[in-house]
């Protein structure tokens, strides 16, 4: 799913702006980073990609609609294609590992029949052989996020957007959600994820400072640098 | 996913919520129990009073008197034309004779018959009316007061009308009362579905966010209302017929009581499915009520 921002720009109830005529291109199974350190505005711009905090101003494609222009029955439709993992959609308390992984599958418009399988070798996969019975409640707060992270990407999402994937993992687990990104990004899935540090695998990275894009990635691949911002 | 997937899909969810939350399925189970012993006793004290208004009503004859020129063909005439009316059950020719000798049981009345020498009264016809059209009596009556031969109609009808008035009004109440009870304990049910659903409202958030459609929040929602409605039913009916029981114990020991348990005209298994049915009605109205509400609706 690619991705295409126009003059946009956040500026929240407070009057903090968090984007300031932002514009940038992520293409179709591309890897993408926005990085940043605490409050930087990165969560927040994951969410207006997301259709959660709509901008105050611009022009964002993400796929062929705009987000926030859908209906409630398209926005649901369009959801269908994208994997969030964020640090505030938690699990469902009351379902098992595995009876979450088949509900984001029914959620999704996916028959759960006949992936229990697939269910299994993936969290085996994922370092979590023998949780699938267990509740949330029962596992660390590290395989609870293994588990959020590989609820997004379980329906193979055309857009996978994550908030700082990699924090609360451990080193281990870190490698093997890195992997398996890097696999669902094989199969056509455009990435984009927030984090404190920078990928090597990312082809490209977004820095973001004291709220504001400090860089704009042009719609034919250049680089050009903010005037308004000083690093 | 197929219609028959997203049934079972929707069947299980309401399932598991309610046993999720059971202090809250709890309530709203006794909430619609209570009601429904309540509603109960209303239709069953208002078809009480309305059975024994009927039954007095029903012992109203009316006397149609002739005139004093009225010949034997005369009798025979009306005789055929009222026992061919629909609405009457029997006819019964009272002769002067028979009606003189019921007279004079009364010791003041045969005093002054036998001052006066005759028989001052005519024949007359006994009328009983089908139980059915007991409120067209006074159509018959105008009916037969224009027939040459007929002098008087005398059914009481102060009486008839006191007693008509009175049933209208039995039953008027009653349904104002049960319908009072319902819609008050439909807002119970409705309220305690809301806190049940502000219980799992992040759920509703999170389901929305995952791009779960409309559908897979509301439709297990008002299943599981429906549930809960059943299931206060099944309770309701539970304490009916266990009232019941007990009632058969403790009443004949209490002075011939247990005419209640007989109550004419309750068919008891209408009843329970009335109150199934009014049951389900109170658990799937309070879940879409709930769903309805502002802040449920803005719940994504």
């Amino acid at each position: 799913m690619m991705i295409q921002a126009f003059h946009l720009t956040k500026i929240h109830p407070s009057g903090a702006k968090v984007l300031d005529d932002a514009y940038f291109s992520f293409p179709e199974a591309s890897f993408n980073v926005i990085l940043g350190e605490n409050n930087s505005g990165k969560s927040t711009l994951l969410k207006i990609l997301a259709g959660e905090e709509k901008p105050t101003s611009g022009v964002l494609r993400v796929g062929s609609s705009d987000p926030y222009e859908l209906t409630s029955r398209q926005k649901s439709e369009w959801l269908k294609e994208v994997g969030m993992f964020f640090h505030d959609l938690s699990l469902f308390p009351d379902k098992t590992v595995e009876g979450n992984i088949l509900f984001t599958l029914q959620l999704k418009g996916i028959h759960p029949e006949g992936q229990r399988e697939s269910i299994r070798k993936l969290l085996e996969h994922a370092g979590l052989a023998g949780k699938m019975d267990a509740k949330p409640g029962d596992l660390s707060s590290g395989q609870q996020r293994m588990v959020l992270a590989l609820r997004a990407m379980i329906f193979r999402p055309k857009l996978y957007l994550a908030d700082e994937p990699l924090q609360g993992l451990d080193p281990e687990a870190s490698m093997v959600l890195l992997r398996l990104l890097g696999e669902l990004r094989k199969t056509g899935t455009t990435l984009v994820i927030t984090s404190r540090q920078a990928f090597p695998e990312a082809e490209e990275t977004l820095p973001v400072l004291r709220g504001m894009l400090q860089w704009h990635r042009l719609a034919e691949g250049k680089l050009g640098h903010w005037e308004g911002i000083t690093p | 996913m197929n219609p028959w997937q997203k049934l079972v899909f929707v069947l299980k969810e309401g399932l598991g919520q309610m046993v999720r939350f059971p202090g809250l399925s709890v309530a709203v189970v006794v909430i619609v129990a209570a009601a429904l012993v309540q509603l109960s006793l209303f239709l069953g004290l208002s078809k009480v009073l309305d059975n024994a208004l009927l039954s007095a009503r029903q012992k109203f004859e009316m006397a149609v008197f002739l005139t004093p020129a009225a010949g034997q063909g005369d009798i025979q005439r009306l005789q055929d034309r009222l026992s061919a009316d629909a609405r009457i059950a029997s006819v019964r020719v009272v002769g002067k004779e028979e009606a003189l000798k019921d007279f004079r049981k009364d010791p003041d009345v045969d005093r002054m018959v036998q001052a006066l020498g005759e028989n001052p009264l005519t024949d007359s016809l006994s009328v009983v009316l089908k139980k059915d059209v007991s409120e067209k009596i006074d159509d018959l009556a105008s009916d037969l007061k224009k027939d040459t031969a007929v002098e008087e109609v005398d059914y009481g009808k102060g009486e008839w009308e006191a007693v008509s008035n009175l049933s209208r009004l039995v039953r008027w109440v009653g349904w104002f009362l049960g319908g009072f009870v319902f819609l008050t304990a439909l807002f119970i049910v409705s309220n305690a579905l809301t806190l049940a659903l502000w219980a799992r409202r992040e759920e509703w958030v999170l389901l929305s966010r995952l791009g779960a459609p409309a559908w897979m929040r509301w439709a297990p929602y008002l299943w599981e209302g429906l549930l809960k409605g059943l299931l206060g039913a099944g309770a309701g009916i539970l304490v009916l017929v266990i009232l019941k029981n007990t009632l058969g114990w403790f009443l004949p020991k209490s002075g011939g009581m247990e005419m209640f348990l007989n109550l004419p005209g309750i068919d008891w298994s209408s009843l329970y499915v009335t109150l199934i049915v009014l049951g389900a009605l109170l658990g799937f109205a309070g879940a879409l009520w709930a769903v309805q509400k502002k802040w449920v609706r803005e719940l994504h």
